[in-house]
């Protein structure tokens, strides 16, 4: 009697709401499974830019007016370029248009100008006269009426009076905790001029000054990091490096020469933080020679080698990193970086070496002047130089060394320090973590499991499985907690009792099954089943026995002191928070992961073949070993698997319970830093997008595909193990 | 279990016959689930017994010992523990031979909480049993929680007080008996003026403060878009009238710290040195050693109390860990907001919908392995998309006004609930799905044969049916987020976090805020504070309550689950 009009809309509305529940499951469901691609995805995004190549593109020139260029820089921001001329005239132009922002005339004819050192803002800038002055230029930025407004400007900030240093053929300058030094070659000589205090906006006071002198005429000169000591330079290679940590008394600790014999010296220089120098010969080669102090002596030691195609005939460094531009005979430019031994791009520039050259700050822009009207830019798009597949994974000589090393730190206090991003030590940590955990839990969790699912009684089953999925779920970072502050301290305290347990548990335990063994079996026969709460007693007693015992154990096994024992006898040194404790404590963490999936592969092995075996009059010990096992073996298998991919992910309990130093040692007294920790430590506090923050998320990366790709085996195995259950 | 019945080994010794039958092995792997139960239980006896001790106001003790230099000294102080080393290792450390008893291999020494920072160096010292001479438990020594320097130990001397309120200058003297009871008494006025002064700062201060930033992002905003200059003025204008507002509040609130400023209590230490503590320093104090058990259990529950509902003081090591509680239940809360939709959504397309085919069980897999990839990762990838890519672009796209100050572009309390989300989205999946598995073929098509849609049948008969396992499924995932510190160290997590993320501010909800975790507490107070010693019992505390939130949650989950087995196991006969 209802109209059809009623029961179409109903059905309409029925059709619609089938519709639109279709459509929103499968948009969420697709939205989900996207989200977790996103993730790997995201993961490689990020990672990807630091394996992309170096470029090198010109981008532009502007005319400038017409004065011998003496030096030409960009300011820190990369907004203005300035220029300076012979004529002593500064010009600042703005860097994208090239229109003129400001001049400025020094008052002083300008011989030879150069940055006072690297990362220092002032100009040393050498008068005809032999009178050597500081110069700074400022670039200010204010708001005003909400316009940004960039201020540009020169000033003498040491005062006008300069320093006599007469007739000069090499100079440097380095002002390093307020002392200013001043060395200038001439010919033979040496002279090492040091004012103290000085602050910029102050006149210079008086200096301390000595003169040294060398074998061949300098023709080049480096002073060292914190003016601890200076290179002087022959033109074909001769070197002496003269201490000059107390200028009172110089003293030469070395003497040599960069370049063989037959070999000619083209071009040199040092690199950022003075801790090595770059030597190119005729044959185009370029050497880097490591400075290395021990109680022997001073040596330099030829760290790594690059190639190129025609002799090197000057280079250029960047200002901020270790990296340089070396520019060849044909006028080609080549950009490389020590630390990865990479040659990252080659640009056939023309560019003129013997011309004024400089790169930026951030190492993105390479100025010149070709011409004295003309001001030419290249773009330097090269933002992580340092990192290469060998230098994230193989040993790398670095500056300060004696031989190639693995080593992990990523930050120092100080700006001309080398980074050292070697992934193999936090690998290295990140397995051995895995390894003493698995150690300890692979035999516990699938012998527990055993015995949870062939031998024990149903009633206590029901309680023990939910018991050990609690276990699971403890927090990690509790059991972090108690690992570093109440398992080591105890530990360490009583070494030689927690090692005895290893002894004194199994040998009760013999005895126990001894003891039980020899009961009649009537009242025995109850108790089948309930063997794993029978032991618990055991244990708690083994656990108070080997502590009382322990000083006896000390005494007996090792002389009175056993974390000096194992230092003197076996060459183990001990740290409070080591190995052992991450093994314990994360073994605790991942017994239920292996314990649950083993469990359940034992138990599900089809009965009829259990039955079969005790029929055919094996015990039930040989039915286990020769039938459940083998059928369940995969299932075990992938529990380790499984197992293996949480303690090698597990952040908290190693960050608390290690002492987190990269070390390369399997000694379990001692600590590690595993993958996960160090990016827990670090990541807070790196900066987006340096090479640091892709280094750990290419860590994540490494975890993730890892974790990923052992988790699928472990899955794999699973399924085939299920389908062949379900055959049998 | 032992048949003996092989032949070859009849002849042999009992012991191989023994070792032939298993039974040896046997006992080996009962061993291991024994090590197991020993260790689960161990863990948390160890934390019930540390972190429960904590609250209990045990006797001081009055301790007449013997100093290195020979001297007699006396300190009062709470008992710990007691400590056995070797000799060796005490000799070692330059303990003077005199100390060591004729024969023994052991020293054995006290812990003990002697308090009175700043007055008498460390918290904690040790003595050696051999050093003390007496110890005795006077009734009179008191007990003062101090709001700076940790506890105060000694006999009250004398209390200095105003007469009355509003009369500052004058000042009344106590001495002798009546001190415990004037102390007490201005004790309860203190607490009433500090709870004036916390609403007047947690309420009309933080208001203003709130109202003025709002208008100096708006005065931004405008700025950045274009004078608009009516609406400046009355921005000013209203500016102008709240700090108005400011000022009358700002001198209520002096007028109630000077009148909380005012008293002293002077206490004499065991050593007869007098300490003087001003009375707004004093939270609470107790004298423990005439209390009788019911008293004593009574302020145990009272301290269990403050230690729940209170705010931390001294870089976290005292006071309490409410924002740490409130911080982790809000994150929670959030996040199974978000992933309680997403997980059943992706489950019933996984299972209903989508055709079942390799693709399916690849993707089955790959969900399955998600839960296995590690925290970190998740964090990690919560860092660089939410808060960098995510939250960097939703400031320059909403919050121009604020920037270069991030508002999003930083980690907060919404990022850090959907990473967590993400991170448990697998268990819920895993979890619906196995619960629709179960759900019989023939209930879907009896439904469907009576007429009903796909979409009818999902809401009338399946999800209905699947809900016990969709709860179980969300209940581990809020237990495992719980117990996560990891990912929320990059994600949102701080030590300590001014404010709350919910208050009585507009929007009230503040998804952007960082906030306090019980985690994190326990890992940055255990291992980042600058006296570990001190606060060691606190983070037992805290570890105790996070455990006992999340096996609570397991229990009832795995409760919850084996109701579910009962449930189908009828249906499927």
């Amino acid at each position: 009697m209802h109209d059809e009009d009623s029961l179409g809309r109903l059905s309409r509305r029925r059709y619609w709401t089938n519709r639109i529940t279709e459509s929103v499951v499968g948009v969420g469901g697709g939205a989900v499974i996207a989200a977790i691609t996103l993730i790997f995805a995201y993961l490689l995004w990020v990672v990807a830019p630091i394996f992309a190549s170096a470029e090198i593109e010109a981008s532009g020139q502007f005319q400038t007016a017409d004065r011998n260029t003496a030096f030409v820089d960009i300011s820190e921001n990369g907004e203005v370029v300035s220029r300076f001329s012979e004529q002593g005239v500064v010009e600042f132009y703005d860097e994208s248009s090239g229109r003129p922002v400001a001049a400025f005339d020094l008052g002083l004819q300008i011989k030879k100008i150069q940055r006072a050192y690297p990362l220092v803002d002032l100009y040393a800038v050498l008068e005809p006269g032999g009178l050597l002055q500081f110069v700074r230029s400022q670039h200010i930025v204010s708001f005003q009426d909400g316009q940004r407004q960039l201020k540009s400007s020169v000033d003498f900030p040491l005062g006008r009076e300069g320093v006599q240093v007469g007739d000069v053929t090499a100079l440097e300058t380095h002002l390093f905790d307020e002392a200013l030094l001043i060395a200038v070659a001439n010919g033979t000589d040496l002279a090492l001029r040091e004012y103290r205090n000085v602050e910029l906006g102050y006149d210079l006071r008086d200096a301390r000054q000595v003169t040294l002198s060398t074998d061949f005429a300098i023709a080049n000169l480096f002073i060292g990091p914190r003016n601890q000591w200076v290179y002087a330079l022959g033109s074909n290679g001769e070197i002496e490096i003269f201490g000059i940590s107390n200028l009172r008394k110089p003293t030469r600790i070395y003497k040599g020469s960069l370049v063989q014999q037959g070999q000619q010296m083209t071009a040199v220089t040092a690199l950022l933080g003075r801790y090595s120098l770059l030597v190119a010969t005729d044959d185009g080669a370029i050497t880097q020679f490591g400075i290395f102090t021990d109680a022997v002596g001073t040596r330099l030691d030829a760290i790594r080698r690059f190639e190129t195609p025609e002799p090197v005939q000057r280079f250029v460094t960047e200002p901020r990193r270790k990296g340089f531009l070396a520019i060849d005979t044909s006028g080609s430019v080549h950009l490389m970086y020590p630390t990865s031994g990479r040659q990252l791009a080659s640009f056939e520039a023309q560019i003129d070496p013997d011309r004024p050259l400089v790169i930026s700050a951030r190492s993105n822009i390479l100025i010149t002047a070709p011409t004295n009207d003309t001001i030419a830019l290249f773009e330097l798009h090269n933002k992580h130089p340092e990192i290469s597949f060998s230098s994230l994974w193989s040993e790398v000589w670095y500056e300060g060394y004696d031989e190639p090393i693995y080593s992990w730190q990523s930050s120092s206090a100080d700006n001309d320090f080398e980074p050292k991003f070697s992934l193999t030590p936090l690998a290295f940590g990140t397995l051995k973590a895995a390894f003493y955990a698995l150690l300890f839990a692979v035999p516990i969790a699938i012998m527990g499991a055993i015995y949870t699912a062939y031998f024990m009684a149903p009633a206590m089953r029901s309680w023990v499985k939910p018991g050990i999925e609690i276990m699971a779920a403890l927090p990690t970072v509790i059991l972090g907690f108690i690992g570093g502050l109440w398992l080591a301290p105890i530990v360490e305290d009583h070494l030689s009792s927690v090692l005895s347990i290893f002894v004194v548990l199994p040998v009760g335990l013999v005895l126990l099954a001894l003891f039980w063994s020899l009961l009649p079996e009537q009242r025995t026969r109850m108790f089948n089943g309930w063997y794993g709460m029978i032991v618990v007693p055991l244990i708690v007693v083994t656990v108070y026995t080997a502590f009382a015992a322990g000083p006896w154990f000390e005494e007996a096994l090792f002389l009175g002191d056993s974390r000096a024992w194992f230092r003197s006898e076996l060459g183990l040194d001990y740290d409070q928070r080591n190995a052992l404790i991450v093994g314990l404590i994360m073994g605790l963490a991942v017994i239920p992961t292996i314990f649950s999936i083993a469990e359940d592969a034992v138990y599900a092995v089809p009965t009829h073949l259990v039955r079969g075996s005790l029929a055919l009059g094996a015990t039930e010990w040989q039915t286990l070993v020769k039938v459940v096992l083998l059928t369940a073996s995969p299932g075990i298998f992938s529990a380790v698997m499984i197992g293996m991919g949480r303690a090698v992910g597990e952040t908290m309990i190693v960050l608390m319970a290690t002492g987190n130093t990269p070390l390369m040692e399997w000694n379990i007294f001692e600590g590690m830093r595993t993958f996960a920790a160090n990016i827990a430590v670090e990541l807070p506090e790196s900066e987006l997008d340096s090479s640091h923050y892709r280094i750990l998320f290419l860590a994540a990366l490494v975890l993730f595909a890892f974790t990923f790709v052992i988790n699928t085996i472990a899955e794999v195995v699973r399924q085939r193990l299920r389908a062949r259950y379900g055959s049998l | 279990m032992s048949q003996e019945f092989d032949q070859k080994t009849e002849k042999g010794t009992f012991f191989r016959r023994w070792f032939a039958s298993g039974e040896p092995w046997i006992w080996l792997n009962a061993a291991a689930v024994g090590i197991s139960i020993t260790a689960v239980v161990g863990i948390l006896l160890l934390l019930a017994a540390k972190g429960l001790a904590h609250f209990w106001p045990s006797d001081i003790a009055l301790i007449t010992y013997e100093s290195e230099s020979g001297e007699a000294n006396q300190v009062y102080g709470e008992l710990i523990e007691l400590d056995t080393l070797p000799v060796e290792q005490f000799l070692e450390s330059g303990g003077p031979n005199t100390w060591v008893a004729e024969g023994s291999q052991i020293m054995q020494r006290w812990l003990v909480k002697t308090g009175n920072r700043k007055v008498a160096g460390p918290d904690f010292r040790w003595i050696y049993l051999a050093q003390i001479q007496t110890i005795d438990y006077p009734q009179d020594v008191m007990a003062i929680e101090r709001l700076e320097w940790g506890n105060a130990y000694g006999t009250p001397v004398s209390v200095k007080l105003p007469i009355g309120a509003g009369v500052a200058d004058q000042m009344q003297n106590t001495q002798g008996n009546e001190v415990v009871e004037v102390v007490a008494k201005r004790l309860q006025t203190t607490r009433t003026i500090r709870e004036q002064i916390d609403g007047l700062e947690g309420g009309v201060l933080n208001r203003i403060n709130n109202d003025l930033e709002r208008l100096r992002l708006e005065r931004r905003k405008i700025e950045l878009a274009g004078i608009d200059v009516p609406r400046l003025a009355g921005i000013a204008e209203e500016e102008q009238a709240l700090r108005a507002e400011y000022a009358i509040s700002s001198a209520e609130l002096r007028a109630m710290y000077s009148e909380l400023n005012q008293g002293y209590l002077l206490i004499e230490t065991a050593n007869q040195q007098s300490i003087r503590i001003k009375m707004s320093d004093v939270l609470h104090t107790w004298q423990p050693n005439p209390m009788t058990s019911l008293q004593k259990t009574a302020l145990y529950f009272s301290n269990l109390w403050r230690f729940l509902s209170e705010n931390p003081r001294e870089a976290n090591t005292e006071g309490g860990v409410y924002p740490a509680i409130f911080g982790t239940v809000l994150m929670v809360l959030l996040m199974s907001v978000i992933v309680t939709p997403f997980g059943v959504i992706a489950a019933v397309y996984l299972r209903e919908y989508a055709k079942q085919g390799p693709l399916v069980r690849i993707i089955r897999v790959a969900v399955n392995n998600l839960a296995g990839v590690p925290s970190i990762v998740y964090g990690v990838f919560g860092l660089g998309f939410f808060v960098y890519f995510l939250g960097g672009n939703l400031d320059q796209l909403f919050y121009p006004e604020a920037l270069p100050a991030p508002t999003f572009g930083t980690p907060g309390l919404m990022w850090a609930s959907l990473t967590l989300a993400l991170l448990t989205v697998p268990v819920v999946i895993v979890s619906t799905e196995e619960g629709l598995t179960r759900i019989p073929r023939s209930l879907r098509e009896g439904s469907m044969a009576l007429g009903a849609t796909q979409a009818e049948t999902l809401f009338k008969v399946v999800l209905p049916m699947a809900s016990p396992a969709i709860l179980t499924g969300v209940i581990l995932a809020v237990a495992r987020a719980a117990g996560e510190v990891a990912p929320l160290m990059l994600v949102g997590v701080v030590k300590l976090a001014p404010t709350l993320p919910l208050d009585a501010n507009f929007p009230y909800l503040h998804l952007d805020r960082k906030f306090m975790h019980l985690g994190f507490h326990i890992y940055d107070v255990g291992f980042q504070s600058p006296n570990v010693e001190a606060a060691r019992p606190l983070v037992y505390a805290t570890a105790l309550l996070l455990v006992t939130l999340i096996v609570a949650l397991n229990l009832t989950a795995i409760r919850l689950r084996g109701r579910l087995e009962r449930v189908y196991r009828g249906v499927e006969s």
